[in-house]
C-alpha cells in the first residue's frame, strides 16, 4: 500500500511528521491548580488567627467564597472558545472540565453562603433570618450577590440529570447562559464585602485581572470574532440534498472559507440566521475537507435543532465559529489507521478518510444498510486510495454481532497496531472502545470525540 | 494614688438596706459628732416613713387615720417634693405607685442627701455617702483627686459597666432589677416596668437624682427623650439584651 | 456518586486542616499594623484639674485597613477615666455591625483595667443580705 497525499494535504503543506503526545491536557489544569493554591495563600496571608467557633466558621466561608469566585472565572474561561485551549485540550474534554468544575464551583457557593451567615451570626449574636436580612439589605452589593447566587442554585438543579432529561438539550442550554448574568452580578460583592481584599491593593488587582481578563477573552472569542467571520465569510446555506432516511447534507457558500481554517476531522459551531434557529450556535462537523468557496455539513435530525436544517432555504445566513475539536491528523501516532464510525459518526471520518495519508482502513457501522450516508463517495475514495472498506449492519440490540474484538480483527488485520479513530454514538462508542482494548489496542491510540456536551 | 489611711469610714443597716459613709477630711471631734447625728437622722427617716411598719407615719396616713397637718414637718417636705417630681417626670414617679401611697422613691435619696448635709455643716467637705447604691458626692476623694464611682452591671454580677468621676459635687443614683427583682412598677398600669435592666443618673443632689433615675427606669423606652430634655441630668441605661444608650453630655462624667 | 462523596471530604479536609494550622489567639499589638496613636494634648472643658497627667488627649487619626480609628482619651491623676471614640469604620454594614459590638467592648475593657481603684459603687437598690456580696462591701470592709 502506497500512501497518497491528497491535494488538499499538498496546498497546506501538512509534513507527516511524528506527532509528540500533546501535553496541554496535563498542563493546562496544572495551572489552574496553581490559581487554586495561590487563592488559598491569599488567604493565607489575610488572616492571623482563628479564634473561637465563629472564627472557624467565617474562615471557612471565606476560603469557599474566595475558591468559588476563582472557579467561576476558570469556568468561563473553559468555555471561552479559545482556540489554543480547544485544538490542544480538545472541545469535549473542555466541556467534561468545566461540567465537573460548574459542580465543584456551585457546591462552594452553597457552603460560602451558608458558612458566611452562620459565621457573622455567631459573631454578633444574632439570630440567622435576622442575619440573612442584614447581610442582604446592608451590605453593599449583596442584593446583587444574592441573586446571583440564586441563579447559581437554579443553575445547579437544572443541570442534574434528572433535570435535564425532562427538557431538550436547545432549551437547558438557552437556560445556561443564566451563569453570565449570575457571575456578573455576584462579582460586585467578591470585592466590596470580602475581607481578604479590603485593604490589600495586590489581591484587588489580581482579581481584576482575572476577571476582566476572562470577560474580554470570552466577548471576543464568542462574540466579537463570530460577528467578524460571519461579516467577512458570508456564509449562505446553498442546497439542502437528503443523504439517507433522516440524515441530510447542508451545502454552503461563501468567501475565503479557507480562512477558517477546518483541518479534516475538526467541526465548526453553526448559527443558521432563521428565526427558530438563530439564538444558538451548534457543532456538526465538516463532512468534506473544506473549499476555499464551499463547506459542507451532513447532519442526522435527532433533536428540534437539526431537524430544522432539513426546512433551510437556499440562501439563508449563516455565521460559523470555529474550527473547534482535536479529533484530526495531530492524534496519529502509527502508520496504520482504522477508521471506525457508527451512524451519523461517518461525518468527520469521511473527510478523515480522504485526506488522512498512510495505510487507512474504514469500518462503517449502521443499523440498516439505507442508513449508511455517503455511501457511494465513501466508496469512490476508496477506490481512488486503494483503501478498504467494511459496511457493517444489522443487530439491534447493541452491536455485539461485529463489534466485538473477534469481528474487529477479522476485519482489521494487524488491529493492535494501529491508530483507531472512533466516532459514534455513546452506546457503540462504549462497545467498540471494549472491544478494540480486548483485542489489543493500547487506550492511548484510541482517539474518540464524544459529541455529548 | 494611695487610699487614705485618715478618714472617716462607717457602715449603717437601716431602712431595710445598707448605708456606707466615706468621709476624708481629717476626722475632727466635730465629725464624729456629726455621722452619729446622720446615723441617727437615718434611723428617725426610717420610723416616719417606712411603709413596712404599719406604725409608721407614713403608713397611717396612707390608710387615712391621721392628717397631713398631724405629721412631722419632714412629711410635708417628702410630699411637696414628691408632687414636683411627679410633675417633672409627666407622672412616671407616682407617690401611689402601686395604689397606696409610698414615697419610698424619693425618701431614701433624700435621707442620704440630708445625711451628706449634716456632715458637710460639721465641717466635712469631702465625703461619699452610698445608701444602698445611690450616692451623694462631695469635695475630693484626696487633694486633686475627684471621687470615682463604678456603675455596677446589672447583667454580669462583679462587672463594671462604666465608671464616673466627679469633679464637683455629684449625686449617682441607679435604679435597676439586679437584686430585688422587678420591684419597681409602672404607676398606671401597676406592673413592673421590664424595659431596661438598670438606669443610672448624674445630677447634682441625690433627691431628684434618685427620684427621676426611679421615674425613668418605670418609663422605659420614652425615657431617653425625656433625660435628653432634662437640664443638668445625664444618664446611662443597660437594656436586658446587654446593650447600653448613653444621653449626649455623659461623656462628661463617664465613658 | 462516590467521586462526589470523595472530593466533597477531601476539600473539607483541606479546609479544616487550612483553619487549624492558623493560630486561635488574638495576637498581640502589631508593630506592623498602625502605629499608636502619639497624643496632642487639647484642654476640655471638663476637665478642671491642673496637675499634669490630667486632661482629654485627642490621638491622631489612624488609618486601618478598614478604615480611620481616632480615639479620644480623659486622663485624671494619670489614670484614663474615660474614653471616647471619635471615628470608626462605619462605610458599610458590617463596619457598623462590628463597631457596635466591639467598640463598647473594648472601652468597657479599658476602665476594667483599672477598676482596682474606684471609692463606690452605684447599683441598683440592694437589701442588707445583697450588700454582703456587693462590690460596695468589699470596698468598706477593706478600709473600716
Amino acid at each position: 500500500m502506497t500512501s497518497t497525499f491528497t491535494t488538499t494535504d499538498a496546498s497546506r503543506g501538512i509534513r507527516h511528521r511524528r506527532p509528540r503526545r500533546s501535553v496541554a491536557p496535563v498542563l493546562v489544569p496544572a495551572v489552574i491548580w496553581a490559581g487554586v493554591a495561590g487563592v488559598l495563600a491569599l488567604w493565607w496571608s489575610d488572616t492571623s488567627s482563628v479564634v473561637g467557633p465563629a472564627g472557624w466558621i467565617t474562615g471557612a466561608g471565606r476560603i469557599t467564597g474566595l475558591l468559588a469566585g476563582y472557579g467561576c472565572a476558570i469556568l468561563l474561561l473553559l468555555m471561552a472558545r479559545l482556540p489554543l485551549l480547544d485544538h490542544t485540550v480538545g472541545t469535549d474534554r473542555l466541556a467534561r472540565w468545566h461540567a465537573w468544575g460548574g459542580r465543584c464551583t456551585i457546591s462552594l457557593v452553597l457552603a460560602h453562603t451558608l458558612l458566611i451567615i452562620w459565621g457573622y451570626s455567631l459573631t454578633s449574636h444574632t439570630n440567622v433570618v435576622g442575619q440573612t436580612s442584614t447581610l442582604v439589605l446592608h451590605y453593599p452589593d449583596m442584593l446583587k450577590g444574592t441573586i446571583g447566587f440564586l441563579l447559581f442554585l437554579a443553575t445547579g438543579v437544572l443541570s442534574a440529570r434528572a433535570a435535564r432529561r425532562r427538557m431538550s438539550y436547545e432549551t437547558w442550554h438557552y437556560l445556561h447562559f443564566a451563569t453570565y448574568l449570575a457571575v456578573f452580578l455576584a462579582f460586585g460583592h467578591q470585592l466590596s464585602d470580602g475581607a481578604d481584599f479590603v485593604g490589600n491593593r495586590p489581591a484587588r488587582i489580581a482579581w481584576y485581572t482575572l476577571y476582566v481578563g476572562v470577560a474580554a477573552l470570552v466577548a471576543w472569542y464568542r462574540f466579537v470574532l463570530p460577528v467578524r467571520r460571519g461579516m467577512r465569510h458570508r456564509l449562505r446555506v446553498a442546497a439542502v440534498h437528503p443523504e439517507a432516511p433522516g440524515v441530510v447534507s447542508v451545502h454552503l457558500t461563501g468567501e475565503h472559507l479557507d480562512e477558517l481554517g477546518g483541518v479534516p476531522g475538526q467541526f465548526l459551531r453553526w448559527r443558521f440566521l432563521t428565526r427558530e434557529l438563530w439564538w444558538t450556535a451548534n457543532p456538526y462537523s465538516l463532512s468534506a475537507p473544506a473549499h476555499p468557496r464551499h463547506l459542507r455539513i451532513t447532519v442526522k435530525s435527532a433533536g428540534g435543532h437539526s431537524s430544522a436544517l432539513a426546512r433551510l432555504r437556499p440562501g439563508t445566513r449563516v455565521w460559523a465559529e470555529g474550527p473547534y475539536g482535536g479529533f484530526t491528523a495531530r492524534r496519529r501516532t502509527v502508520p496504520k489507521v482504522l477508521l471506525l464510525a457508527g451512524g451519523v459518526g461517518i461525518t468527520p471520518l469521511r473527510t478523515l478518510f480522504e485526506t488522512l495519508p498512510g495505510q487507512v482502513t474504514l469500518v462503517y457501522r449502521a443499523r440498516h444498510a439505507e442508513d449508511l450516508a455517503l455511501r457511494g463517495e465513501l466508496d469512490a475514495i476508496a477506490a481512488r486510495r486503494q483503501a478498504t472498506v467494511h459496511y457493517v449492519t444489522g443487530g439491534t440490540a447493541g452491536y455485539s454481532s461485529s463489534l466485538t474484538a473477534r469481528g474487529l480483527s477479522d476485519m482489521v488485520p494487524d488491529l493492535a497496531a494501529h491508530d483507531v479513530y472512533l466516532c459514534g454514538p455513546p452506546g457503540m462508542a462504549r462497545t467498540a472502545t471494549e472491544a478494540l482494548r480486548r483485542a489489543g489496542v493500547p487506550a492511548r491510540r484510541i482517539h474518540h470525540e464524544s459529541f455529548e456536551f | 494614688m494611695s487610699d487614705t489611711t485618715a478618714g472617716l469610714r462607717h457602715v449603717e443597716h437601716v431602712m431595710g438596706s445598707v448605708f456606707s459613709f466615706d468621709i476624708r477630711d481629717e476626722p475632727t471631734p466635730a465629725v464624729r459628732r456629726a455621722l452619729d447625728e446622720a446615723v441617727h437622722h437615718l434611723h428617725r427617716i426610717d420610723e416616719v416613713f417606712s411603709t413596712y411598719r404599719p406604725d409608721s407615719c407614713i403608713s397611717r396616713l396612707g390608710r387615712g387615720e391621721i392628717r397631713r397637718e398631724d405629721c412631722p414637718s419632714e412629711v410635708l417636705e417628702v410630699l411637696f417634693l414628691c408632687a414636683h417630681a411627679a410633675r417633672v417626670s409627666d407622672g412616671w414617679f407616682s407617690i401611689v405607685p402601686e395604689g397606696t401611697l409610698d414615697p419610698s422613691g424619693l425618701v431614701k435619696g433624700w435621707a442620704v442627701e440630708a445625711a451628706s448635709r449634716i456632715l458637710h455643716e460639721a465641717g466635712a467637705h469631702d465625703t461619699c455617702v452610698n445608701g444602698g447604691g445611690d450616692i451623694q458626692i462631695r469635695g475630693r476623694a484626696a487633694p486633686a483627686t475627684p471621687w470615682r464611682i463604678g456603675v455596677a452591671h446589672p447583667l454580669r454580677p462583679g462587672e463594671l459597666v462604666t465608671v464616673v468621676t466627679a469633679h464637683d459635687d455629684l449625686a449617682v443614683a441607679t435604679s435597676g432589677t439586679a437584686e430585688r427583682g422587678a420591684h419597681i412598677v409602672d404607676p398606671f398600669t401597676g406592673r413592673p416596668a421590664t424595659a431596661l435592666a438598670s438606669l443610672t443618673l448624674v445630677g447634682p443632689r441625690l433627691t431628684l437624682t434618685d427620684t427621676y433615675a426611679t421615674a425613668a427606669f418605670a418609663r422605659g423606652d420614652g425615657a431617653r427623650d425625656w433625660l435628653e430634655g432634662l437640664h443638668g441630668y445625664e444618664a446611662l441605661a443597660v437594656t436586658p439584651d446587654g446593650g447600653e444608650w448613653r444621653t449626649t453630655g455623659f461623656h462628661r462624667y463617664g465613658s | 456518586m462516590r467521586r462526589a462523596v470523595l472530593v466533597g471530604t477531601g476539600s473539607s479536609a483541606l479546609v479544616v486542616a487550612l483553619l487549624a494550622l492558623k493560630p486561635h489567639q488574638i495576637p498581640g499589638p502589631d508593630t506592623s499594623a498602625a502605629r499608636s496613636p502619639v497624643p496632642s494634648h487639647t484642654s476640655t472643658g471638663a476637665s478642671t484639674g491642673t496637675s499634669a497627667g490630667t486632661g482629654t488627649y485627642t490621638g491622631d487619626p489612624v488609618d486601618t485597613r478598614y478604615g480611620t480609628v481616632q480615639v479620644a482619651v480623659t486622663v485624671t491623676d494619670g489614670r484614663i477615666t474615660a474614653v471616647k471614640v471619635i471615628q470608626a469604620p462605619d462605610q458599610n454594614g458590617r463596619d457598623q455591625q462590628i463597631s457596635s459590638q466591639a467598640l463598647p467592648q473594648l472601652t468597657q475593657e479599658a476602665i476594667k483595667a483599672q477598676s482596682a481603684h474606684i471609692d463606690a459603687v452605684s447599683g441598683a437598690s440592694y437589701t442588707s443580705q445583697g450588700y454582703a456580696q456587693s462590690l460596695q462591701s468589699a470596698l468598706d470592709q477593706a478600709h473600716v
